[in-house]
């Protein structure tokens, strides 16, 4: 295929996209409008189920089978990278030089380390209250393990931070949310279905029958993910070195 | 419309416009002082976006971005700690005045909400966000010497 | 009147994102890129949407310039050590 015939093929393709993009937004609802259909439903659906935060309502409860798709995607994308990342047979690791870091940047990292890691526990706990949840709070306490690498460094980061823990961790969450979905299927009517658990008083921590405990699976499953997938970016920026390199 | 989406969209339109004008141009001191003022500027923002729709609930969103702003902040000042050696940014009289700026917007919040619960939730997040502020301004300004391969 | 905030947070996700474009050196463009993340959770808080902006400040303040900037120190370190080869 010629330069010319791919331009032209390209051009056409383009034009067909915009036009079936531009017909598809001249025939969408008004910006602001009073008619929400799906929203009444949701809403409705989201409060006889005790769950103040109908965004969790719908992502753990109504749209709960989506969800455990998103969270295979994301166990799989990090499980590719971890392939892709890990120590081919050509290359060693180097101990990482300590790095000097300025007194108070040492002590705010050490003070704020644990305050960051109660926040995203707190993000998960109150997913089925106010705005968060598993995914949140999870990428939140996450991030504030590696607070550990910026205020000190490498090795102390590892010293922490046992991969095996946080694999077994990650695949357990997941099976978790799976099983949870297969113990609405043999208590009730369907998989993943909210009829296990009392409901319980509307806008307390226990409210929402199993969407607290689905959001703390994928809150555990988020966290560990993102711990193992830094670790491969950092061993690779930090450690591992090319043989014959400096 | 109130008062405090007012001040919000005033604050974004210009704290944040300012900041994408800081990071887009000019040397790489410039851009990360910028970038840390731009996550101080916006996280008061927030706060009064959640006060000017009267949800509480949104006031979550500051107290995440003022945790982790300046986590951002030490992620580039850690990374790049070589080049910001060669030319070290010197931007104390921004970094305070936004640290003002951030103690003002707290302290209208508080008075707002009386004393309470929420009322130590906002004192906790404006200390967070000034704490962090300044501190990411000391981590560019030399706060990592000898990283090399660390 | 009431929608003058969408219109500040839209007008500064379409300048942020075109920076972010027009950006060539990977370090800068992770800076401008953490900013376009704070913008976007704003944007999503005007659309009252504070979940989505939840996840974008979680995922975009800190976690998305740590990978981006360790790819990028890694991929100095190579190109460092090949010239020291040479």
């Amino acid at each position: 295929m010629s330069r010319r015939v791919r331009l032209w093929l390209v051009l056409a393709a383009g034009t067909g996209l915009a036009v079936l993009l531009v017909a598809a937004c001249l025939d969408l609802p008004n910006f602001g409008g009073d008619r929400h259909p799906y929203g009444d439903r949701a809403v409705r659906a989201s409060i006889a189920r005790h769950t103040a935060n109908v965004i969790s309502s719908v992502n753990f409860d109504q749209r709960a089978f989506d969800t455990l798709g998103e969270m295979t995607i994301l166990f799989g994308a990090v499980l590719g990278c971890v392939m892709l990342l890990r120590q081919t047979r050509d290359e060693h690791r180097a101990r990482p030089r300590p790095a000097e870091v300025a007194p108070p940047v040492r002590r705010y990292a050490l003070l704020v380390l644990p305050v960051a890691l109660v926040t995203g526990i707190y993000v998960v706990a109150h997913g089925q209250l106010s705005p968060g949840g598993g995914f949140q709070g999870g990428v939140v306490a996450a991030t504030a393990l590696h607070l550990l690498y910026l205020g000190a460094d490498y090795g102390a980061l590892e010293r922490i931070r046992p991969l095996g823990v946080y694999e077994v961790g990650d695949a357990l969450a997941a099976s978790a949310y799976v099983v949870l979905g297969l113990a609405g299927l043999l208590g009730s009517t369907a998989f993943l279905a909210n009829s296990l658990l009392p409901y319980g008083t509307f806008n307390t921590l226990s409210s929402g029958g199993t969407v607290p405990l689905l959001n703390a699976a994928i809150g555990m499953e988020v966290a560990c993910a993102v711990v193992l997938l830094l670790a491969r970016f950092l061993d690779q920026a930090v450690e591992i070195e090319k043989e014959n390199g400096e | 419309m109130n008062g405090w989406t007012l001040a919000a969209t005033v604050g974004l339109a210009g704290g944040l416009g300012t900041a994408l004008w800081g990071v887009a141009t000019g040397p790489l001191r410039r851009r990360v002082v910028a970038q840390n003022l731009a996550t101080a500027l916006a996280c008061p923002a927030m706060l009064l976006l959640a006060q000017g729709y009267g949800r509480p609930a949104y006031v979550d969103l500051g107290l995440v971005l003022a945790l982790l702003g300046p986590v951002g902040t030490l992620v580039f000042a850690r990374l790049l700690a070589d080049e910001l050696a060669e030319d070290p940014p010197r931007a104390w009289v921004a970094t305070w005045a936004v640290a003002a700026l951030g103690a003002v917007t707290v302290i209208a919040l508080c008075v707002a909400t009386g004393p309470s619960r929420a009322m130590a939730k906002l004192l906790v997040i404006g200390a967070l966000l000034i704490g962090g502020n300044v501190i990411a301004s000391r981590a560019l300004a030399g706060g990592f010497r000898r990283v090399g391969r660390g | 009147m009431a929608d003058a905030v969408i219109v500040v947070a839209l007008l500064l996700v379409a300048a942020t994102a075109t920076v972010a474009v027009a950006t060539r050196d990977p370090a800068r463009q992770a800076l401008v890129l953490s900013v376009l993340g704070v913008v976007l959770a704003v944007l999503f808080t005007v659309f009252q949407a504070p979940d989505v902006g939840l996840s974008q400040l979680a995922v975009g303040s800190a976690l998305t310039p740590l990978l981006l900037m360790l790819t990028v120190r890694k991929v100095r370190r190579r190109g460092r050590d090949e010239e020291h080869e040479r």
